[in-house]
């Protein structure tokens, strides 16, 4: 082997470990850097501790039907099954119910249709995005246009006719009532929606969105359907 | 035999201490060219082993094949086939058979070096 060989081989054996190393430090590379700040964690305990809060207060309430079956077990047995029934019809939607909340109004934007713009239907997405919000910030039932929405409730469109509970709802002059837990709470809702963006979206579509003040008695009918339920049967015991 | 060994550990150390890195898009590139001058290295010791080395076929089948290699897997990434499979799987083919080859002449050598050792020995004596 010449002199120049083993120069020519030194040559490309550097080239290969510096490209050896180049890769070694490429795939090396360390991961994302975790970045979350002290912020960003207190948002997460935050919201932990309301589900935490939440579940505390479903024992109580759980513990307190357990309490009241052993206290009052021989005498009024049947007042308090009739009283757990009438809660549970109650959260589904079958019976009427009256609390403190809001009441939202969709109407015409005047100044809009007095220029001749064509009123449309209310776009279910929005519909949709406005309950989910309700939802969000503690709206407890809601009713649209007479319509009370339950777990089986859809609000969608059907022959370019924006429906719940596929009734047709109307294309203005239709009532939102919402019932939230405490007046509080009913504030709290009403605020939010003042600060919300839904009045710009609304007038998108030639409507205009009106929030009137929380008021301690705000009634929303039960939904009239029959809530037929396919997978719940029942056991006849022994 | 020690000077491309230096040369190695030279280049090495040159890429880590310096800590230079490529953009994770060519990766794949260098990973492939890599093992394309790993395959000239071994063909290039089992060619001088065999005692067939050519100076010029070994430098042009270095950058031959790393071009080439980086010239398919990036003909690869814009036509949407993984080409670069094709240049890993020829070069690992390759540089299996290439070791094998090292190893058998290695082992011949070896035999030859006892069978001569044994033969040497009575004339020691």
């Amino acid at each position: 082997m010449t002199k120049k060989m083993i120069i020519h081989i030194t040559i490309i054996s550097f080239i290969m470990g510096f490209m050896l190393a180049v890769q070694y430090n490429t795939v090396q590379r360390p991961e994302m850097i975790e970045s979350t700040d002290i912020w960003d964690i207190r948002q997460k305990v935050a919201s932990e501790r309301n589900l935490h809060s939440s579940l505390l207060e479903e024992i109580r309430v759980a513990q307190q039907v357990v309490q009241q079956y052993e206290t009052d077990a021989v005498t009024d047995a049947e007042a308090i099954l009739i009283n757990t029934v009438e809660d549970l019809k109650a959260s589904v939607g079958l019976n009427a119910v009256t609390g403190p909340g809001v009441i939202l109004t969709i109407e015409p934007a005047q100044e809009l249709i007095d220029f001749g713009y064509e009123l449309k239907e209310i776009p279910p997405a929005l519909l949709i995005r406005l309950v989910n919000d309700i939802y969000r910030f503690n709206g407890r039932y809601i009713e649209i246009a007479d319509q009370r929405l339950t777990n089986f409730s859809a609000i969608r469109d059907i022959n370019g006719k924006t429906t719940v509970n596929s009734i047709p709802i109307g294309r203005a002059g239709i009532d939102i009532r919402v019932i939230a837990d405490t007046q509080e709470e009913a504030a709290k809702l009403y605020n939010y929606l003042l600060a919300s963006t839904f009045f710009d979206e609304f007038y998108i579509d030639n409507m205009q969105l009106s929030v009137e003040l929380p008021t301690h008695d705000v009634t929303i009918q039960g939904t009239e359907r029959i809530i037929d339920n396919k997978y719940l049967t029942v056991d006849k015991g022994d | 035999m020690w000077l491309p060994l230096l040369g190695l550990i030279l280049g090495i150390a040159l890429g880590i201490l310096t800590d230079i890195q490529i953009p994770a898009v060519y990766e794949n590139y260098l990973s492939i060219a890599v093992l394309a001058a790993l395959d000239t290295m071994f063909g290039g010791i089992r060619a001088q082993l065999q005692n067939i080395y050519d100076d010029k076929v070994f430098i042009s089948g270095f950058f031959f094949n790393i071009a080439l290699a980086a010239g398919l897997a990036f003909l690869g990434v814009h036509l949407g086939v993984d080409l670069y499979l094709a240049a890993i799987f020829a070069f690992g083919v390759r540089l299996f058979q290439n070791i094998a080859v090292i190893r058998r002449i290695l082992i011949e050598k070896w035999e030859e070096y006892k069978l001569k050792k044994s033969e040497n020995l009575p004339k020691a004596r």
